[in-house]
């Protein structure tokens, strides 16, 4: 079994542009560059405090000791903040060329084209590009980069920000709310429908520069919104690390949809939090693709706190060669007659290594509830593995839980049949790797779809099972 | 220009199963190869295709197609030289449609052999895939269809007579594409069979029955016994086997 990609270097969208940036900060954490963050960005007080009091979190929390190898990261060898530009563009042609450059690269542009309801760029730290459609304003739904949603809507951000995942959740979510910057902040008001996904893109583009971006969605009662977050970044030799927390209130009768593709460069750890409050008959959807990175330890989860609200997460992850993705998902139930399904499907190719954990936890108070955890895994090649720790805690008698868990691999006998059509060993493995993900590739926007099996094809190309 | 066997033999896990076998199929013929359950017809069928479950022993045998030389050839190498093999069974992939799986096979085998395959566009192959469904009348939603969904005896069948349709090969073997087939479907499938061989494929079908030869007027036909050809005549002798069956020569 030959890794999918020979060295790091074939790596598609491993270019990068000579750095040229505004501000840098010192590499390293201290209170200090805490300080210096928060100053720059020009916060009120409570988030100075905040960013401080995770700090000291950060500092006396162990890192988790399941998961991934985590040993490798150096927290002093890790630039917390760069600025990259003066001034966010509110035109693509304001775009610095370099950056401009960067992002026809990744396709944004094209992708804008085909109907965004809105890109909002972010270019390291800052964002630096945003185009919010004037649809968007009139039916008063708020798209703004972190940042600006703290200025301009402090109340609402105070309310929220941090409650849901608060700064002691984990030592990752404690260093995010201590150097976080960018990120979304989405508000969809009562009863309103985004039709359209809103859509933001994320890059790192600086050797050891961390990412801490930090999304806040509050989708009041009765409201619809789907948001769409897909990841490249160019390679580095370095380690880099991504540690994002993602906070999303979903209101009576409201659904939000959060979808990811992620595709970092093989040398990022990918550690993030998400998660989705819901209220009364709301509905939470987390569409979770992980393809890249050298860890990532993801787990979306649906907090169901009012009665019937749903709560669905479909992760796919593929782990080739030198890659471990740890990812699944988490539904507590804290209402009667709430629902929770987990799909999760994983593909193992050339010895990379995939890992299904999940949690379903039933609270006393949620009778009558249902949940449905499916997990399918694909393995292809000797030395890639698959594992899958699905806990379940029922702690009430009326529920229905049900658990469903398959392992499979491409057979001698479905190769020599597509062989026998003229297809090549690699593009057969191809084949049947789309269509085990085809259900949750179904559930994606089009132009995602298309890339995500295009990233797949990608990463097999070459390789031989 | 012709798809030779020579001196064909193989074995599985020690035990013999094909000996000796010699046949020459020229473009535009249809053979046809009988014989009892066990007898080494699916074996003969897998073979020629590049299955790597059968031990080919000494290594003195030949397999050329056009004079050309494919014993060295991977599966898939074979098929893009022109080769095809339909399947009693075609196998299941889930989330993948026959729709995929054509336009997948379609691509690769152009690549390679633009005359045979002329490269298409998405919509050509559509327009290509959508007339010749409607030619084998097979229902259009079929191609949407996954191939790990049930499919009935019938539709299986005329699966594989689409692919072999769609793809063009120069030398197809249809192992028992006639088991399980009701009259209708039967006349489908010999439409098919005789497109093909108007168009230059040289054809061998593998059958226990005589009922598909009626419909489809062979050129020859071959009778293999234990591993071995025993006779080759046109198709009286096929009549004669649906008559008597094997018994003249099995019973020594």
């Amino acid at each position: 079994m030959q890794p999918a990609l020979t060295s790091i270097s074939d790596y598609k969208y491993g270019f990068h542009k000579p750095e040229n940036y505004v501000f840098k900060s010192k590499k390293g954490l201290s209170k200090k560059t805490v300080q210096e963050i928060s100053y720059l960005k020009n916060e009120p007080q409570w988030m100075r405090k905040f960013r401080l009091k995770a700090l000291d979190i950060f500092y006396h929390q162990a890192m988790p000791n399941w998961g991934g190898g985590l040993s490798k990261i150096n927290f002093d060898d890790i630039y917390y903040y760069i600025k990259p530009t003066e001034k966010k563009a509110t035109s693509w042609r304001q775009l610095p060329a370099e950056i401009r450059d960067t992002y026809d690269r990744i396709g944004i542009p094209e992708a804008e084209k085909k109907f965004l309801g809105g890109v909002n760029a972010q270019y390291e730290s800052e964002v630096v590009y945003k185009s919010i459609q004037k649809t968007l304003a009139k039916k008063g739904v708020v798209f703004l980069d972190m940042d600006s949603g703290l200025k301009e809507y402090p109340q609402l951000v105070r309310e929220y920000f941090g409650t849901l995942v608060t700064s002691d959740d984990n030592k990752f979510a404690a260093l995010n709310s201590a150097v976080w910057s960018g990120g979304s902040f989405i508000y969809v008001p009562k009863g309103t429908k985004v039709e359209l996904p809103l859509q933001a893109y994320f890059r790192i583009n600086a050797a050891k520069m961390g990412q801490f971006e930090r999304t806040l969605i509050i989708a009041d009662e009765g409201s619809f919104v789907h948001y769409v977050e897909g990841c490249t970044a160019p390679i580095y030799t370095s380690d880099s690390l991504h540690a994002a927390v993602v906070e999303i209130f979903v209101k009576k009768g409201a659904r939000v949809r959060y979808t990811t593709i992620q595709n970092w460069s093989k040398n990022v750890y990918n550690l993030v939090t998400k998660r989705m409050h819901v209220g009364e008959e709301g509905i939470g959807e987390w569409v979770d693709g992980n393809l890249g990175s050298k860890l990532t330890m993801k787990y979306p989860s649906v907090y169901l706190a009012g009665r019937k609200a749903r709560g669905e997460i479909l992760s796919v992850a593929y782990g080739g060669s030198g890659q471990h993705q740890d990812a699944g998902g988490k539904a507590i139930h804290f209402a009667p007659e709430t629902t929770s399904l987990i799909t999760s499907k994983s593909i193992s190719m050339g010895g990379g290594r995939t890992t299904y954990r999940g949690l379903v936890r039933i609270l006393p108070e949620a009778f009558g509830s249902k949940t449905k955890t499916v997990c399918n895994a694909l393995i292809i090649g000797k030395n890639s593995r698959s594992d899958t720790y699905p806990a379940i805690d029922i702690r009430v008698a009326d529920v229905k839980a049900e658990h469903e868990a398959t392992v499979s691999k491409i057979s001698e006998e479905q190769l020599f049949y597509l062989a026998s059509r003229g297809i090549k060993r690699s593009e057969a493995e191809a084949l049947v790797v789309n269509g085990f993900i085809e259900p949750i590739v179904r559930q994606l926007p089009l132009e995602y779809a298309v890339e995500l099996n295009r990233l797949i094809q990608l990463e097999m190309e070459g390789s031989v099972g | 220009m012709s798809l030779v066997i020579k001196n064909l033999s193989a074995a599985i896990v020690g035990r013999i199963i094909l000996k000796n076998i010699d046949l020459s199929i020229a473009k535009g013929e249809i053979h046809v190869l009988m014989g009892p359950n066990g007898s080494g017809k699916s074996t003969l069928a897998q073979v020629v295709m590049g299955s790597k479950n059968y031990d080919l022993g000494i290594k003195n045998y030949a397999l050329e197609i056009d004079g050309k030389n494919i014993k060295n050839l991977k599966t898939d190498e074979r098929a893009r030289e022109g080769l095809f093999l339909a399947f009693q069974n075609p196998i299941s992939i889930p989330g993948v449609s026959i729709a995929d799986l054509l336009k997948t096979a379609y691509q690769q085998k152009s690549k390679i052999k633009k005359l045979h395959n002329p490269v298409l566009s998405v919509w050509e192959f559509n327009e290509l895939l959508v007339n010749t469904d409607k030619k084998l009348k097979i229902p259009q939603e079929m191609l949407r269809r996954n191939l790990d969904e049930s499919f009935s005896g019938g539709e299986k069948k005329k699966l594989e007579m689409l692919t072999v349709a769609i793809l063009r090969p120069k030398y197809a073997i249809f192992d028992e594409i006639d088991t399980g087939l009701d009259v209708d479907a039967l006349k489908i499938i010999a439409y098919g069979i005789g497109k093909l061989k108007a168009a230059g494929t040289g054809i061998l079908l593998i059958t226990h029955y005589q009922r598909l030869l009626r419909f489809v007027n062979p050129d020859f036909v071959h009778i293999l016994i234990d591993g071995k050809i025993i006779q080759s005549g046109g198709y009286k002798l096929a009549e004669k086997v649906e008559k008597n069956g094997y018994k003249r020569w099995t019973d020594h």
